[in-house]
């Protein structure tokens, strides 16, 4: 594909090479000939040429800028401008979904934006039509006795990842199983046990079916869905994992709680890349682009890292304020951060009332701070859609790991926030 | 064999070569000749002979920000350090630059309080030790040391020694605590207190209001 459109740009530079040399004949006769004749002659072909040659113009611009894109993005380094775009949605727009009974830990958004998979305390999955906002599939918690039938989780659900091409979903428990999921239809297909304590990440391979799931134990295991097969652990986090992602590349990301090191595990090499320099527990990390990702502690801090250097890049420090008595003032804890594919938008939720949403700064040398979305309640999961067009809010009660506090006033739901550009701007995605 | 061109990239080696060393071409020995010299020569030399002289760089300073590289594959112990623990070093003054040249002026004033808490300390012990010489722990003594010679007597004598049981010497005991409290006056109050803990511990053994 990438060769077809250099052979069409090459093309496109003959043509225009050739439009180059007539015009150049054409300015050379205008100047020079007298002035009688020239009135004579029909010189409307030099307006259209000029037209045809502006029109070409743009079109190779965009072939071109499409092909920098594509470079920048197997770099890993593409940041499109979006966030300057992004306007502060009306609080009456935002949508909230309720039906899960007990504070919701975590959710996913399918690859082609129309469904909403969320996991809550009370073990159970719910498949939500984005435009609708109906309950299509239930999956409740798992009985006792009928394990075979009516496969579920008996215990609370950490973590989900769905596959890039939306066919299936993977879940991950306390009970440290990871229970594969037919998103289309939600039937349960496999169940892969090997880990030694709670399942706390789980992030598929964009564009393969190979999994990798992270643990309490402190091991990183990677599977193969399609073909329901274990391949291989890997070790060198000293605390619980507390997040795990991964995008294309055969290379995934954790963070590793109380350890305060966020490590790159290469898994083709089997060698991890170590980065420290958060001050914490690092409780959630997202990756932004193939080299760079945002994660949050519970100190209140959001840095963003990047490959080349072992420090974080830039630092917030009580990104959400402190909250308490006079004496005893504590930053809000970092319960989840998001961050748009390949652009400069970041979103990060705590229990501080609001989403925050930030934008990064050239090179990801800084974290500038946008405006707040109002929410009640813990912000257990955030996660953008795949075209920026909106942001979903899991929100609970109670924080997804322990219930430290309760905040009554909160509904366990999940929030659709609409996110609108400012007129004008062709959306490039 | 077939022979074959061997890829200079496995050939990398690790040490620095002298520009001034011409190194043999390797590239159209074939493979079971290469082994025969491995074989032979060991895989080090073989490295240093063979490589090419370009040798990997020494971490500079410039790299000092990229983050740490390591294994996967190493399982991590259960156990792991929280706090670093330093050992502390032991320094002695005799001998530590840091204690200066010694000054007998300076230390006298400087650690002239020691000799006061050491007076203090010797008329405390001296206090104790008088209190201990008027107490039994002294008669017990003289009790088992009469017993003793009594014995070495009886030995001397021809006589087998005999050997007071333990109750025995416990009623002697008793015997010259009870004289020596009666000859000091203490006996009255010593005798009342006893009673009152013994009654006290006999109270403990009756049936109590709760259980009624």
């Amino acid at each position: 594909m990438l060769q077809g459109r250099i052979t069409a740009s090459v093309g496109l530079n003959v043509a225009k090479l050739q439009d180059e040399v007539c015009r150049h004949l054409a300015s050379i006769l205008v100047d020079n000939a007298p002035a009688k004749w020239l009135q004579q002659q029909d010189l409307t072909f030099l307006v259209g040429e000029e037209e045809r040659a502006e029109e070409e113009a743009f079109e190779d611009g965009l072939v071109a800028e499409r092909l920098k894109e594509d470079v920048l993005e197997q770099k890993g380094r593409l940041q499109r401008p979006v966030a300057k775009d992004v306007q502060p949605p009306d609080p009456d727009i935002i949508r909230v979904l309720r039906g899960h009974q007990q504070p919701i830990t975590c959710l996913v958004i399918s690859p082609d934006d129309k469904f909403i998979f969320s996991a809550a305390k009370d073990c159970s999955i719910i498949k939500w039509e984005v435009e609708s906002g109906k309950r299509l599939c239930v999956v409740p918690r798992g009985k006792k006795g009928t394990e075979e039938q009516q496969a579920g989780h008996t215990a609370h659900i950490l973590c989900m990842a769905i596959s890039s091409d939306g066919k299936y979903l993977a879940t991950g428990d306390r009970n440290k199983l990871i229970m594969i999921w037919e998103a289309a239809t939600c039937k349960h297909l496999y169940k892969f046990t090997g880990h030694r304590d709670a399942v706390s990440g789980l992030s598929f391979q964009k564009g393969t079916h190979q999994l990798y799931s992270a643990s309490h134990d402190r091991s990183v295991k990677v599977w193969n869905v399609a073909e329901n097969a274990y391949i291989e652990t890997l070790f060198g986090h000293q605390d619980v994992i507390t997040g795990l992602d991964s995008l294309s590349r055969e290379c995934c990301v954790t963070s590793g709680g109380r350890d305060g090191t966020v490590r790159i595990w290469k898994i083709p090499e089997e060698s991890q890349l170590v980065f420290y320099g958060h001050q914490g527990s690092i409780d959630c990390i997202q990756l932004i682009n193939e080299e760079h990702m945002v994660s949050g502690a519970d100190d209140g801090s959001v840095a963003l890292w990047g490959l080349t250097k072992k420090k974080p890049l830039a630092v917030v420090r009580q990104a959400h304020g402190t909250h308490g008595s006079h004496s005893l003032q504590q930053p809000y804890w970092i319960s989840a951060v998001a961050a748009l594919l390949n652009s400069d938008l970041v979103a990060t939720g705590s229990h501080s009332a609001n989403v925050k949403l930030w934008k990064s700064g050239e090179g990801f040398r800084k974290l500038e701070p946008l405006f707040d979305i109002p929410v009640v309640g813990f912000v257990n999961s955030l996660k953008f859609s795949a075209a920026g067009d909106f942001l979903v809010a899991g929100l609970g009660q109670e924080h997804r790991l322990g219930r430290w506090w309760r905040i009554k006033e909160a509904k366990n739901s999940i929030c659709i926030i609409p996110l609108k550009r400012k007129a004008g701007v062709a959306d490039s995605s | 064999m077939w022979g074959c061109r061997v890829g200079s990239a496995s050939r990398s080696c690790l040490l620095h070569i002298p520009s001034s060393l011409s190194l043999p071409d390797l590239s159209y020995v074939s493979f079971e000749e290469l082994l025969q010299m491995q074989n032979g020569m060991g895989m080090r030399t073989h490295r240093v002979t063979a490589g090419k002289k370009t040798a990997h760089p020494a971490p500079s300073r410039v790299f000092s920000f990229r983050p740490l590289e390591m294994s996967a594959k190493k399982r991590v112990p259960f156990l792991r350090r929280v706090v670093p623990v330093t050992k502390k070093v032991g320094r002695d003054p005799r001998f530590d630059d840091l204690s200066g040249e010694y000054n007998p002026e300076i230390f006298l004033k400087t650690y002239g309080f020691l000799d006061s808490i050491k007076k203090r300390e010797k008329e405390m012990v001296q206090k104790q030790l008088k209190k201990c010489r008027n107490s039994q722990a002294v008669l017990t003594g003289g009790l088992e040391l009469s017993l003793k010679r009594q014995q070495r007597e009886l030995a001397q004598q021809g006589k087998k020694p005999f050997y007071l049981k333990k109750s025995e010497k416990r009623k002697l005991e008793l015997a010259e605590k009870y004289a020596e409290l009666k000859r000091s006056g203490k006996l009255e109050s010593f005798l009342s207190k006893k009673r009152k803990r013994n009654a006290i511990k006999d109270k403990r053994r009756l049936p109590s209001q709760k259980s009624l």
